[in-house]
This record gives C-alpha cells, sequence and structure tokens, in this order.
C-alpha cells in the first residue's frame, strides 16, 4: 500500500528539514564565533529616531562599547518614529532633531529632553554636468516645494547664478515622506523667511505636500536624489558628504550665501545668548538674526530624548554625558559642530533631571 | 509515525470508555483550534477598529471623502489613498485579466503537455517573488525605465489623453499598478487555467465537430462555462492588489494628491499605513492611520467574500446540473 | 506550438464562406496566448536574471558573517539570516500544530454547515492583508512592550495558519473513505484512525503545505514593519528583543544612495530568492512523489 512509500517521503521530506535546519545553526554559530565581539558586553540600550545624527551615532557605537562595555543599538526611522518609540517606551531612548511639543512631553510622561549634537540641513540637488555651487534663498526653496517654482532655469533661480547656466529641465522637490525632525527644521527656515509657506504648510514634523516626490528616511532622500536628474531635497549634510551630492549655499539674514560647514554652523550657534535656558530644553537657531554673515540658516542642535527614572537611569545618564563630552569630537569629520560650552553647560542640568 | 502504521491490523483489546474519552479530547482540541482561528479574525477586526475608534469619532464617515494629510494642523482624509487603492489595483487588473486568460487559454488548449507544465510551473514562481523583491527591483531597475522609456513613448503617443500628460516621474501610481500587475497575473491565471481544464471535453468537442474553430469553440463554450470562476480569479487578485503594501510603498512615491495623469505620485491605504505608522508621532495621527487600515480591511474582506460566495455558487450550480 | 497544431481537422466540415477569416482569427488569438505566455516567462526571467546578475558578484564570505553595516560601511546579512531562521521557524512551530487540528476539525469532525463555515472563515483570514496582520500584533502587544521576534514570529503564524490549515484539510478530504472504514470497522477509535491511519497517509501533501507557506512568510515585510525592525546593530539570538530580517532589511537598503547598501540589497535578495525558490520547489518534488507512490501503490 501506499502507507510505505509515504513513510519514505516522509523520511527524506524530515531528511531534507534536518539538512536545511542545520546549515542554517552552522551558519549561524559560523557568523556568530567571526563576527560577534569578543567580550561579554552587559548593558544593552536601544534607542530609535532621527536620521539626521545616525551618522554621529554610528561612531558613537563602537566607541562605547570600548569605554564602557554598552551594547547601544540605534535604529534611524526618523523622528516622528523616535518620538513614538520612546513615548510608547519600546526603546530605551530616542532621538529627535524636532523638540517635543507640549502634548508630546505630556504623553511621554516624565521624558527629558537633552541637545546632544549640531549640525545643518543641506539642499542637496542632482543637476549632471553643472559644476557650479547654486546659490538658493528661502524664497525660492518655498516656491518650489510649493509647486511654483518647476524650473530650474527660471529667472528666479537663474538671476542669482548666473554663472551655473542651468538647464531647461523640471526640479523635482524630494520630501520626507515619514515624520522627521529634518523636515521641521527645513519648515522652520522656510516659515521664517516666507509668510505664503508659513500660512500654507507651516511649520512641523511633516507637512501636506502639494508637489515633489517622497521617501523615507535621510537615506531615502538621498537615494531619490541620486537617482533623479533634476530632483532637489533636503538632509544632514553627512548624507550629502557620505554620498557626493552637491549641495546649494543658502541666504541667510544677513543677505549672504553661507555653506554648511563647520564654520556655517559655527556661526549660527553662535548667536545663542551666553547662558541659555528653555524649560524643555529645546533652542533653536534657524535663521538667526543679521550681523551673522556666515551663519548657516538651517542648522539644528538635535535631542536625545530618555525617560527619567527607567531602571536603566544610570546607564543612560553615563551614556548621555560622553556623549556630550567625548563623543563631540567625532563629529567635525560628519560635519557635527561640536556642542558649544554654554550648550554643554546646559545639557548637564538636563542630564541631571534623567 | 511509521511505526504506529502496523497498529490497525492487530488492534489491542479497548474498552469503550477509553475510546469515548480520546475521540471526546481529540475532538474537542481540534474544535477549539477552530474556532480560536476564528476568534482570531473576530479580535483582528475587533482590535483595529478599537484602536482606530477615535479617530472615527472624531473625523467620521467624511474622513472617506476627505483630501488632505496634514499632520501640522491635525486634518486627515482617507480620499487620496482610496483612490491611489482603486486606480492602481483597478489598472493592474485591466492589464491581467486579459493576459491571464491567454496564458490559462495557452497551458490548457494550445500548448502540448511537455510544454505546458514547466511554463505553468514558471509563471507559479511568480508569485513566490517576496514583494520586497520585486519591489527592491522597481525601484533600482524598473522605475527609472519607466521613467525614461515608457512614460515619455505614452506621453508621446497618447499625451492628448490626460492620464498620459505630463512629466515623467520614476515613482508614481503607473510604476506601481504595473508592480502589482506582475504580483497578480500568477494568481488569476492559474485559477483561469484550473477553470479551462474542468471545461467538460465532450462540450467543446461537440462545438468542434459542428464545425467550429478552436478559438470559437473557446469563446462559446470554454469562456462562459469558466465565467464566473473568472470573475471570482478577478476578485481574489484585486483582494492581493488592494493589500500589497511594501512593493508599492517603494515605488510610489508618496504623493499627496489626486491627479489625472497617472505619472505623478501618489499612495495607497496599505503604502500610507507601511511608510507613516511606526513614525506617527501624535495620537491622532496614529489613529487616522489605523482609520485607514479599517477602511483596507473592510475593502478587503468584502472583496474576498465576494469572491467565495461566487465560487460556492458555482460550484452549487454546477452540482445541480450535473447531478 | 507549431501551425500544425492550430489547424483543426474539424474545419473541413464547416462549409461557410469565410473559413479562411475564421482561420485567422484563430491563428491570431493562438499567438497572442503564446505570447502572453512568454510575456510572463519573460518576466520571471528578468526580475530572477537582475537579482541573480546584481547580487551573485557582492557574495562572499564575509557577506554571510557581517553583521549589518552603520552608516557609511559595507555590512553583511549574518544578523537578519538568523533573525529571519529563528522567527520563521518560530511562525512555523506556532502555525503547523494548529492549523493541522483546524483542518482535521474540518475534514474529520465537523457537519457539512460547520465545516463550510470554517472554510471560509479561513478564506477570509487569508484574505486579510499581512499589514493588517501587522498592526493588529502591534496594537496587541508591541504598545508598551516593545517589539520582539516573538511578536514578529506571530504576525507570521497568523499567516501561515489559513494556508496550511487549507492545503491540509483538502489534503485530508482526498484520502480515501476506504482506509479509514477499515480502521473504524476494526474497532480503532476514530482519533487514532487520524492519527495513525489518515496523516501518515496525507503526510507528502501537508509537507507541501507547510513548505510553501514557509517560503511565502519567509518573504513577508509588513508585518515585520511593526513587529520586529528596531533592531540591534550587531548579531543576537534574543528572541525576547527585535530581530533583524531578510525582508526588512532588503527594504531599508532598497532606499539608500549608497551603492554598497544597493550591492547588498541584491545580494540580500538573491539569498531570499534562492530559498523561496528552493523551498518551492522541493514542494513540487514532495507532491510529485507522492502523486507517483500512490500511482505505484
Amino acid at each position: 500500500m501506499a502507507t510505505k512509500g509515504e513513510g519514505r517521503i516522509m523520511k527524506r521530506a524530515l531528511g531534507l528539514m534536518v539538512i536545511v535546519a542545520s546549515l542554517v545553526a552552522v551558519a549561524s554559530v559560523v557568523g556568530a564565533a567571526t563576527a560577534a565581539p569578543a567580550k561579554k558586553q552587559d548593558t544593552s540600550l536601544s534607542g530609535a529616531g532621527s536620521s539626521f545624527v545616525f551618522p554621529l551615532i554610528s561612531k558613537w557605537i563602537p566607541a562605547l562599547g570600548s569605554a564602557y562595555g554598552y551594547n547601544v543599538s540605534y535604529s534611524p526611522i526618523g523622528s516622528g518614529g523616535g518620538i513614538a518609540a520612546i513615548t510608547a517606551k519600546t526603546v530605551d531612548f530616542g532621538a529627535t532633531d524636532a523638540p517635543l511639543t507640549k502634548d508630546q512631553f505630556a504623553a511621554c510622561k516624565g521624558c527629558v529632553e537633552v541637545p546632544w549634537a549640531l549640525s545643518a540641513t543641506a539642499i542637496m540637488y542632482n543637476l549632471p554636468g553643472i559644476n557650479c555651487v547654486l546659490r538658493l534663498g528661502g524664497k525660492q526653496l518655498s516656491d518650489i516645494y510649493l509647486g511654483n517654482l518647476t524650473k530650474w532655469n527660471d529667472p528666479r533661480i537663474a538671476g542669482n547664478n548666473g554663472k551655473c547656466n542651468l538647464p531647461d529641465t523640471k526640479i523635482t522637490a524630494v520630501y520626507r515622506s515619514d515624520n522627521s525632525g529634518t523636515t521641521y527644521n527645513f519648515t522652520e527656515y522656510l516659515a521664517a523667511v516666507s509668510p505664503t509657506w508659513k500660512s500654507k504648510l507651516g511649520v512641523g514634523v511633516n507637512a501636506q505636500w502639494p508637489a515633489g516626490l517622497g521617501a523615507r528616511g535621510s537615506s531615502g532622500v538621498a537615494g531619490v536624489i541620486t537617482k533623479t536628474p533634476g530632483s532637489i531635497g533636503y538632509a544632514d549634510v553627512a548624507y550629502a558628504l557620505k554620498n557626493k551630492i552637491r549641495f546649494a549655499s543658502v541666504l541667510n539674514a544677513s543677505g549672504r550665501y553661507a555653506t554648511p560647514g563647520l564654520r556655517g554652523i559655527q556661526a549660527a550657534a553662535a548667536t545663542l545668548p551666553a547662558k541659555v535656558t528653555s524649560e524643555d530644553g529645546a533652542l533653536s537657531i534657524v535663521n538667526p538674526p543679521k550681523g551673522n554673515p556666515l551663519a548657516y540658516p538651517i542648522s539644528t542642535f538635535t535631542y536625545v530624548v530618555v525617560p527619567s527614572g527607567s531602571s536603566k537611569a544610570a546607564e543612560l545618564k553615563k551614556m548621555v554625558y560622553w556623549a556630550v563630552t567625548q563623543g563631540q569630537k567625532f563629529g567635525p569629520a560628519l560635519l557635527f559642530q561640536p556642542l558649544p560650552k554654554q550648550v554643554q553647560a546646559f545639557a548637564y542640568k538636563q542630564i541631571k533631571k534623567i | 509515525m511509521s511505526t504506529v502504521t502496523p497498529d490497525p491490523l492487530a488492534p489491542a483489546p479497548i474498552d469503550r470508555q477509553g475510546i469515548r474519552l480520546g475521540d471526546v479530547l481529540f475532538k474537542g482540541i481540534a474544535f477549539v483550534a477552530a474556532v480560536g482561528v476564528t476568534a482570531v479574525l473576530g479580535l483582528l477586526t475587533y482590535e483595529v477598529f478599537s484602536l482606530a475608534w477615535p479617530a472615527i469619532e472624531e473625523f467620521r464617515l467624511s474622513f472617506i471623502w476627505t483630501q488632505g494629510w496634514n499632520p501640522n494642523s491635525n486634518v486627515y482624509g482617507a480620499l487620496v489613498f482610496i483612490y491611489g487603492t482603486i486606480v492602481t489595483s483597478v489598472i493592474a487588473l485591466l492589464l491581467a485579466t486579459p493576459l491571464s486568460i491567454a496564458i490559462a487559454l495557452f497551458l490548457t488548449e494550445i500548448a502540448p503537455g511537455r510544454v505546458a507544465a514547466p511554463i505553468a510551473t514558471m509563471v507559479e514562481l511568480l508569485a513566490a517573488i517576496p514583494s520586497v523583491v520585486l519591489g527592491l527591483w522597481g525601484i533600482l531597475v524598473f522605475g527609472p525605465w519607466v521613467a525614461n522609456h515608457l512614460e515619455p513613448f505614452l506621453n508621446t503617443w497618447f499625451g492628448f489623453l490626460p492620464i498620459f500628460s505630463g512629466d515623467p516621474s520614476q515613482a508614481g501610481i503607473l510604476p506601481a499598478a504595473l508592480v502589482l500587475t506582475i504580483m497578480i497575473i500568477p494568481i488569476t491565471s492559474a485559477i483561469c487555467r484550473e477553470l479551462f481544464s474542468r471545461v467538460p471535453r465532450d462540450l467543446s468537442d461537440g462545438s468542434l465537430a459542428l464545425g467550429s474553430t478552436r478559438w470559437e469553440a473557446i469563446r462559446r463554450v470554454a469562456i462562459p462555462y469558466a465565467a464566473p470562476g473568472i470573475s471570482a480569479a478577478v476578485l481574489l487578485g484585486l483582494g492581493r492588489a488592494f493589500g500589497e503594501a511594501i512593493a508599492v510603498t517603494q515605488v510610489i512615491g508618496s504623493g499627496n494628491t489626486i491627479n489625472e495623469s497617472l505619472f505623478p505620485p501618489g499612495d495607497t491605504l496599505g503604502s500610507r499605513i507601511a511608510s507613516s505608522y511606526i513614525g506617527a508621532s501624535t495620537a491622532i495621527e496614529a489613529q487616522s492611520l489605523l482609520y485607514l487600515a479599517a477602511i483596507l480591511l473592510v475593502i478587503s474582506l468584502v472583496t474576498n467574500v465576494s469572491a467565495q460566495a461566487i465560487v460556492n455558487r458555482f460550484q452549487k450550480a454546477r452540482r445541480m446540473s450535473t447531478g | 506550438m507549431s501551425s500544425a497544431q492550430i489547424i483543426d481537422p474539424y474545419d473541413i466540415t464547416a462549409s461557410s464562406n469565410n473559413l479562411g477569416r475564421r482561420r485567422r482569427i484563430q491563428k491570431l488569438v493562438s499567438l497572442l496566448a503564446i505570447l502572453s505566455a512568454a510575456f510572463a516567462v519573460a518576466l520571471l526571467a528578468l526580475v530572477l536574471g537582475t537579482v541573480l546578475f546584481k547580487g551573485l558578484s557582492q557574495i562572499d564570505t564575509a557577506f554571510f558573517t557581517k553583521p549589518a553595516a552603520l552608516f557609511g560601511e559595507k555590512g553583511g546579512i549574518a544578523d537578519a539570516l538568523i533573525g529571519s531562521a529563528l522567527i520563521v521557524g518560530m511562525a512555523m512551530i506556532m502555525a503547523v500544530p494548529i492549523a493541522i487540528l483546524v483542518a482535521i476539525y474540518i475534514a474529520e469532525y465537523a457537519g457539512p454547515k460547520a465545516a463550510s463555515f470554517f472554510r471560509v472563515m479561513l478564506d477570509v483570514l487569508n484574505g486579510v492583508p499581512a499589514i493588517i496582520v501587522g498592526i493588529f500584533i502591534y496594537g496587541l502587544l508591541v504598545v508598551g512592550k516593545g517589539q520582539s521576534a516573538i511578536y514578529g514570529a506571530m504576525a507570521l503564524a497568523i499567516l501561515m495558519i489559513p494556508m496550511v490549515a487549507r492545503a491540509t484539510q483538502e489534503i485530508l478530504e482526498l484520502v480515501p473513505r476506504h482506509l479509514r472504514e477499515a480502521s473504524l470497522a476494526l474497532g480503532v477509535p476514530r482519533w487514532r484512525t487520524v492519527y495513525s491511519i489518515v496523516l501518515p497517509t496525507a503526510i507528502g501533501g501537508i509537507l507541501t503545505g507547510v513548505v510553501i507557506a514557509v517560503a511565502r512568510v519567509a518573504g513577508e515585510t509588513a508585518p515585520l514593519l511593526f513587529t520586529s525592525s528596531i533592531t540591534q546593530n550587531q548579531i543576537s539570538f534574543n528572541v525576547d528583543e527585535a530581530l533583524p530580517t531578510l525582508p526588512v532589511r532588503i527594504f531599508t537598503l532598497s532606499e539608500s544612495p549608497s551603492p554598497d547598501d544597493q550591492a547588498a540589497a541584491w545580494a540580500a535578495a538573491l539569498v531570499l530568492i534562492a530559498f523561496v525558490l528552493a523551498m518551492n520547489i522541493m514542494a513540487k518534488v514532495i507532491a510529485n512523489r507522492k502523486r507517483k507512490s500512490l500511482e505505484g501503490g
């Protein structure tokens, strides 16, 4: 009868499964043996949020491992995701470039916000064959993202960029589809310089984009820009550096076009008062006032959000303290400007609340 | 288990109590499993609706025809995503249905058995490609091809139609619809093939004997015979297209507007949930996304249940005609 | 496929005067059908070929032994392989026994009304979009407790159950009546008949169903996006934490601007597709063997 043959088939099938399973097991063990760090790390700290700060955190993770033996993990899911994750307490810390709103603080129940890095949002573009640095003002950027300015050779852009010989191609504005602190930084600047923007789209971690193309994460924005000739978009300047994407110099309040380099960021941060106070930990250096000709207008502090009184409070305190002190020296290579003294002092005060 | 097989040949004396207890127990466990799976379906529906409830109360049914998604001013509406879902799925269906029927006819009526079997397997394997891999191919290979070749071509020759007007874009409604087409061809063609192979031979032979060409026999006999089944296959394909989130997210470009043209970015219910839910930073935004999920769930359930109903009626009618 | 195939001997009896036109239509339709089939096969070849071509050159030992990259480095998929194996394995352990029990209830115990009710329920559950299953588990378990590989496995198990249960139930109903009747007539209780006669006879079909379902869920991204996506940046076997998986990794890498990341995405896709296709071929082999052994016996 069939049963005998069935038994054989069953055995063979089981045999196959065993082979597959053992292959997986061998692969895992080999993988673990070669790749897992030799020493056992005790404390694991998981974080998620801002993709803006991810380049810097990537440098911190191995350093924190060797300094304290902490096993830090970080997922760049966007600032909105970071706020959501720390509010739901699904991670040990969240990271965001957009300061928490009052409602978000209330929902987060005793969260502490500490500024822990400083950098700039670059305006990146992909114009094959154009080798000069584009100069853009907030008005043009606002018009591009509102869908009112659609060609690169439009006089509103070409007027400031006479030498660039801009082509007659369509502008594709690339925005973040997920909730993003970079978007907050960008829209804060646009709202500061363009009343139309302020009334139509406002400031926030997202907007009701009327035109353009959406992408997930800073990496996604950079990805779409590299693939799309004629596109323009915004992300932390480290993404532009790493992926060799050109970025524009942007008009500041002094009427000068500034670049998102360390000097531009430093000049923007220099407009902070000698002693900073902020009830919730938020600091803004977007579009600093006249008299700072070098200041890059779309610079931002980025924050870590930590619950107070968590079971890992001691480790989190140590990690954040390390980040705002020793961690800062990893910044300049990625165009993260070390925190100014007064902000560092302010961060210490915030850390105490953890 | 093979050692147990000879058991029935030499049954041990069994007391009736044991029989009943064993049977009752086993039946009971199996019944609990069946009820449990049904309960999961109920719980899932309940959970999605109860999580979405604050948004449903806040926006009521007008959510469905409101256009807009603005986390800054807490204006949320589903129209753009319902539009995107329906347009991408319907285009996919319009393209996939005739192709699937033609593939099924080829496999059952034209190709000799030796050729048909491997080709049928290959079409089935198309369904086995994970959607995220199709999305990867879509985002890096297919999307750029659509923007550089297909859309300019459509625009040049059919640009007078509003749906093919405007600038090409490598992420948009059209590439999403085409990726969905690839996904549903294997589903609908497999069902159509099954249907055609079940057409009674004597019916088509009779038609051929009366002087029809083979195509006429198919058109007059096989297709009418299989029509209800084909409509069920179409609905099942539609259900698949409605629910696909990942590959669509990768190629649709997260647009916020409804456009006449198929070129610009849009978003579907599934793709908006996939791209935004993990990052929803206020309660009302998360609840609004869950409202989208509730709409998607209802659409999917209605589509699938209708397909089942057609299949059941079809089977009943056939049973009556043969029995 | 040859034209000899298309010309129909019965046409000789046709008396109409437009025979030529009708034959041309017949030829045209045949041609369209052939082209459609060729198109589908070409699509498969195109996608698989691209993945193979772009992925193969990236695959080396480091790719299988290194975990994901941090910003700006080149990484491997060791962590994602382990995560996928653990999550899919756990999903299988959760889903298969339940699915087989459900199938047994429908095929062996339920009356016709109950059987058709549960069949419809399984089909409806099978039609629930994967992303909704992810949201369901997120809302039920992840909120407040955090993501974990176990929750990911639960989401995949919910997708697997209807697939395996329907396949099993159909195969159970194909088991010849006389086998059951002979066993029952000998006084063997029903549950032992099911366990020692019906299930062993149907094991080939059940395995086919399980293997196909495993192949399906191994490529699922949407449910894992909400249940197991905020992950470690190193190799971990801890199923209480979220673990990276191949599909989620491909999803993330596919959007990256970096050529290294895109290359890694293709290579990871190649590994995933190879696994899925191997599983499908294995299912075919099991199904064929079963048919042969039944025919031979």
